[in-house]
């Protein structure tokens, strides 16, 4: 019974592991090219992974940095988001190295169906908004 | 017998601490602690609207609360025999000093025993506690002013 339990307990644990993987992974269905936004993540040597979505002018990506990285979360996403502007103008561009929006955006790209797409999208833009 | 006399015989007479196997324990109780918590904020992620950022204050709420029972039910003392600073230092030390010190003056009443002794041993910690966070605040305050760092 112990042995099961423990088997149990390391399913679980590691069923947590689902991810993506190393790289970027983008999902586009708009008209805009994705290579600038690989460009930016090849020329980054402080990001692990980047999980991009692109629809309909709206820009929303999770990254996850290096461990030793992480003390500055929020500098690189700042410089993140200023390439990114600048590569993408007309997009309304959503960068973020929280756990929360990477696991979001893997959970859109792994999901064929891509019907709330926009209901999605804005409630992790909201999530971000959050201050509570 | 002078006092550095008895100072030198004390020192011979008391057992020598275990200086390296109480860091090593308290390293790994307050880690295991600090595991349990990241396993509750990864619960509170996954399967509620909580970011990373927010997801500390319902992990602080659950940490305490699970600390309160294990103390109620006379389980904390050991971790605490155990692990020393590694198990005061985490906010279940916080927790287990709050209540603790409701259950021992539980006798005297609840408004004198308990409401009066709560915070016997936490009061301290809230006062010192208020006290850095203020110095800290002003100190980056002022290196904002400067522009030395930013928010």
């Amino acid at each position: 019974m112990r042995k099961i339990m423990f088997l149990l307990l390391i399913s679980v644990v590691l069923s947590g592991c689902a991810r993506l993987g190393e790289g970027i992974h983008i999902y586009n269905d708009s008209n805009a090219d994705s290579a600038p936004a690989e460009n930016v993540f090849k020329e980054d040597d402080r990001l692990v992974s980047m999980t991009v979505i692109l629809h309909d002018q709206q820009f929303v990506s999770g990254v996850t940095v290096k461990t030793f990285s992480r003390f500055h979360k929020k500098k690189i996403e700042k410089e993140l988001k200023e390439k990114l502007e600048k590569a993408y103008p007309d997009f309304d561009v959503t960068v973020s190295a929280d756990n929360k929006i990477v696991h979001k955006t893997t959970e859109i790209i792994q999901n064929k169906d891509k019907a709330q797409l926009e209901e999605q999208l804005e409630k992790i833009i909201s999530l971000l908004k959050e201050e509570t | 017998m002078d006092e550095k006399k008895f100072a030198k015989i004390e020192q011979q007479l008391s057992p020598k601490t275990p200086l390296g196997l109480n860091i090593v324990k308290a390293f790994l109780t307050g880690g295991t602690i600090c595991l349990i918590g990241q396993f509750i904020a990864m619960f509170y992620m996954t399967f509620f609207d909580f970011t990373e950022r927010t997801a500390s204050n319902p992990t602080v709420a659950t940490m305490v609360f699970l600390a309160m029972v294990l103390t109620g039910l006379g389980q904390y003392k050991k971790i605490a025999q155990f692990g020393g600073a590694g198990a005061a230092v985490p906010i279940t030390g916080f927790s287990n000093a709050v209540v603790s010190a409701s259950i021992e003056h539980k006798s005297e009443g609840y408004v004198l025993g308990v409401g009066g002794n709560m915070f016997k041993l936490a009061g301290s910690v809230i006062l010192f506690g208020v006290v850095s966070a203020f110095t800290v605040a002003l100190i980056k305050t002022i290196l904002v002013k400067f522009g030395v760092v930013s928010w």
